[in-house]
């Protein structure tokens, strides 16, 4: 037979492949879906598994990351996302009451959030392989001293969010869900008192663990992180595990549909998340615990009786709970700010730099700035420089009201500042250092921190090594306090990064967000 | 070209389009779009349930809702039928729609999903009767304990768990699901000395404690499906004893897959109440859906695979029987709930008390 006779069938063909083509659904060549997502920092680990979800569902996920109060305001002002992924949904879930923002959700897996603690202290207080250890315990000795942890910010990050409710729900001893009514100040004071390391991110705050470890004896994460930090070797000492007697709270990562038009592509993506195959890659890689049923645990992840803790029924209840921890129960913080005021802030940088400090007095009544705000009991030193410190001055927050006289104080402070001069950076900071340790051989039970704010470079006194030598002569304990930088306008990149990495602080960018914004999200970190 | 291949290729022509044309054009199945309480999600997804809906011209899509959700939070007017499962659910439906009509294809009693150790703890404690593989929970001794707010670790001889938490049945969300209004309407029989309530000046005592079974567990889910998939994923610890459909226990223990742990036990509260599932239809399709699941022989084998129980007890033994699946093929000791108003009314209090907490 010649090929000539085949002629027809491969039209034939062509033809038939050309029109299963064009029926819908059965498209043999589809483009991704990209669909938006609105995630919590904790889902970063997820993101090495982007390619194989696309792959098998055809839905690209497209993430930015946010803290909880962040995002939930985010949402509630009309922001649009397709999804939402954070490690629990409860409070959107609450916050959101009959507006239903969420359409559907599902949780994709799951991770407890304990304590880890140096095996050599574990051993110490005899709570290796005890699992007789309480949340009581854990108190005692954080208010005896013995034990200095870190844990995030409960009103920036939801491990430490949901570290405050499970603790707070264990210490009133009643193990029912809480009421306002319920919370134990005095013991919730004893256990954060040994909260020594504070962050607005549970991935920083894993981060800086390992390079603080020396000063801290462990820290509150989810399982995940403390297993993933025991697996990675940068740890000088392993950290052991502690799953407290009267119970914990379990995130779940609820996977959140917020566009109704997607529901279909919600469908596909939810189904692939919680087949057996994804489960096990996720749990492999991240070291978070299944969701679905019939999965052998990971033979890395402990398998005690894990007791869940009730998690309250309503917002009024979190968030008089989140300003009891502000308010009363932390460490009381004493915040110095350390603002350039320079010629180039003239005009709107010094008008920016004004509006998000007065934000911070009370002003900004959005969700973040309600708990972003100077709280009760802290201290706040604002040092204004320009090619020389140029002010100085320290104020007591004893009335938190923002028509109160404290917060009026800042705020008449604030607004009679002046754009004028050079800058000196390491000159104020420096001064900033020496204030510090002062307050701090005074006043030692206070969470000390500094922030830096700049918008050019350094043109005046005191150099980078004249700083450094004066930072590295000071006592450990002054050396502990962190500076949280912020690049502003035409700021040195590279001297605000080297002051951050030398003191264990972070860089914030406010060339791209509001100065307000930046502020707010530094405070997570004081 | 001679004329044989050009016939043979004329004929294979034909046959090509004529096969493309019934692969475009054969009659479509209608197209039904309905809102279902969770715990049927699994059943309407089947391809085999599927394709019996299909033989009978039906193309259902189905969406999750709790039960009691569906009248408040939806737009009703996007769906062909409801499907909550639940009578009071479903009068609920019917006031607002003005619905009448309605199906009941099957139902399953309430259950409650535990642990060996936890049920051993019971017979110990002689609340509860080992049944040979399943349990009977007698409420009536329970009671006392939930309304003294009795900790676990403060059951005499208890050292198989002696945690320190109160024994409270887990359940869902009273004021969005169906399950948790069944055992609200059981708890309100019990806690009134085994009598139907009857108006809410009788329910007026019992109110607090009633509300507290909810309140003292904190945030719940809306849907049954939850606290069950808990139960089978975060073990012993976190859900000691959960209120379930009973349909959902043989369901996940006829898949033979092992999500059905050798220490996972069944225990029937005595009295227990019935959980109806109770189509409404909005549309003809939906309509024909109702029937065909009440009259369908194949559908009903097929929900009894789902663990759901209807008139067919020969088939629904049959297939307990060959999962190696302990239960009572009848169960006597059976409540009604109280009547909608009343129920509905218990539910509303209870939303206030809810509101007063700022929740």
């Amino acid at each position: 037979m010649s090929s000539k006779r085949y002629f027809p069938f491969f039209l034939l063909l062509i033809t038939f492949s050309l029109i299963l083509l064009l029926i819908p659904g059965c498209s043999l060549v589809s483009g991704a879906e990209t669909m938006t997502v609105l995630a919590g920092s904790e889902l970063k680990d997820i993101e090495p598994l982007l390619d194989q979800i696309e792959k098998e569902t055809g839905v690209r996920l497209q993430f930015e990351y946010i803290g909880t109060l962040d995002g939930a305001e985010k949402l509630l002002s009309g922001a649009e996302y397709d999804l939402a992924w954070f490690s629990h949904g409860k409070y959107l879930t609450l916050l959101q009451g009959g507006r239903g923002l969420v359409v559907t959700q599902e949780k994709t897996m799951l991770s407890p959030v304990i304590m880890g603690i140096k095996e050599s202290k574990a051993r110490e207080f005899g709570w290796v392989d005890n699992p007789n250890v309480t949340w009581q315990d854990i108190a005692d000795k954080a208010s005896s001293g013995e034990l200095r942890y870190a844990m995030t910010n409960p009103a920036a990050s939801n491990s430490g969010f949901t570290a405050l409710i499970g603790v707070a729900t264990a210490l009133t001893g009643s193990s029912d869900a809480i009421n306002a009514g319920d919370v134990n100040v005095p013991a919730l004071q004893a256990f954060f008192k040994g909260q020594a390391l504070t962050a607005g991110s549970s991935g920083w705050l894993a981060e800086n663990y390992v390079s603080a470890e020396d000063d801290l004896d462990g820290l509150i994460n989810y399982e995940s992180v403390l297993l993933s930090l025991n697996e990675s070797g940068d740890l000088r000492e392993d950290l052991v595990l502690i799953y407290p007697k009267e119970g914990i709270i379990t995130a779940d990562y609820p996977l959140m549909l917020l566009n109704a038009e997607k529901q279909e592509q919600y469908d596909t993506l939810i189904t692939y998340l919680r087949s057996p195959e994804f489960q096990e890659e996720m749990m492999r890689t991240t070291l978070r615990r299944p969701v679905v049923p019939g999965i052998q645990l990971d033979g890395r992840i402990p398998n005690p009786l894990l007791v869940e803790l009730p998690f309250p029924n309503s917002v009024d209840i979190i968030d008089s709970l989140l300003f009891s921890y502000l308010d009363e129960q932390r460490v009381p913080a004493h915040a110095i700010f350390v603002l350039d005021v320079s010629g180039s802030m003239e005009g709107n940088g010094i008008t920016d730099l004004k509006t998000a400090m007065n934000n911070l007095t009370g002003l900004d009544s959005s969700l973040t700035g309600r708990f972003a705000r100077f709280r009760e009991r802290e201290m706040i030193t604002v040092i204004a420089f320009s090619d020389y410190v140029q002010t100085v001055q320290v104020f007591t927050i004893d009335d938190a009201n923002s028509q109160g006289e404290a917060m009026q104080e800042v705020r008449t402070f604030v607004n009679r500042l002046d754009a004028d001069g050079g800058t000196a950076i390491y000159t104020a900071l420096t001064e900033a250092y020496r204030l510090a340790q002062e307050a701090q051989q005074q006043d030692p039970d206070r969470y000390y921190s500094i922030v830096l704010m700049s918008d050019g470079e350094n043109t005046d006194g005191l150099s980078p090594r004249d700083f450094q030598r004066y930072y590295e002569g000071l006592p450990a304990e002054a050396r502990n306090i962190r500076t949280f930088t912020v690049l502003f306008g035409n700021a040195d990149e590279d001297t605000m990064t080297d002051i951050a990495d030398l003191t264990g602080g972070r860089v914030f960018d406010s060339t791209e967000e509001s100065l307000s914004l930046i502020f707010k999200q530094i405070r997570g970190y004081q | 070209m001679d004329r044989t291949r050009t016939l043979f290729v004329v004929i294979l022509g034909v046959t090509a389009v004529t096969i493309l044309g019934i692969f475009l054009f054969r009659p479509k199945p209608d197209p039904v779009v309905g809102l279902v309480g969770s715990e049927k999600i699994p059943f309407f997804q089947d391809e085999r349930v599927q394709e019996a809906l299909r033989r009978n011209g039906l193309d259902v899509t189905v969406h999750k809702a709790g039960s009691r959700e569906i009248a408040t939070e939806f737009n009703l007017d996007e769906y062909d039928f409801v499907f909550p499962a639940g009578v009071p659910a479903a009068q609920k439906i019917q006031q607002e729609t003005g619905v009448s009509t309605s199906y009941n294809p099957f139902f399953t009693p309430m259950a409650i999903a535990s642990w060996k150790p936890i049920a051993d703890l019971f017979v110990q404690q002689g609340i509860a009767r080992d049944e040979g593989g399943y349990y009977l929970l007698d409420m009536e001794k329970l009671l006392p304990l939930l309304q003294n707010e009795v900790r676990w670790n403060e059951l005499q001889g208890n050292t198989t768990f002696p945690v320190n938490q109160s024994i409270l049945i887990r359940s869902t969300d009273v004021r969005k699901s169906n399950s948790a209004a069944m055992y609200l309407g059981l708890m309100s029989y019990v806690a009134n000395d085994n009598n139907i309530i009857q108006t809410m000046n009788d329910a007026q005592p019992y109110m607090s404690f009633l509300s507290d079974l909810f309140l003292r567990q904190g945030l719940l889910a809306s849907s049954s499906q939850e606290p069950f998939e808990d139960y089978l994923v975060q073990g012993m610890g976190h859900s000691p004893i959960v209120m379930i459909y009973e349909a959902q226990f043989i369901a996940q223990a006829a898949l033979d897959n092992g999500t059905i742990l050798p220490e996972m036990v069944l225990m029937y509260p005595s009295p227990t109440i019935f959980t109806k599932h109770i189509l409404i239809p909005f549309s003809e399709g939906g309509e024909k859906l109702g029937q065909v699941l009440e009259t369908d022989p194949e559908l009903q084998k097929l929900a009894i695979e789902y663990g759901l129980r209807n008139s067919n007890l020969a088939e629904f033994r049959q297939f307990t029987a060959d999962h190696n699946i302990a239960l009572p093929d009848t169960i006597v000791n059976v409540i009604e709930p109280p009547s909608y108003e009343v129920l509905e009314g218990i539910i509303q209090a209870i939303e206030q008390i809810y509101q007063q907490q700022g929740g």
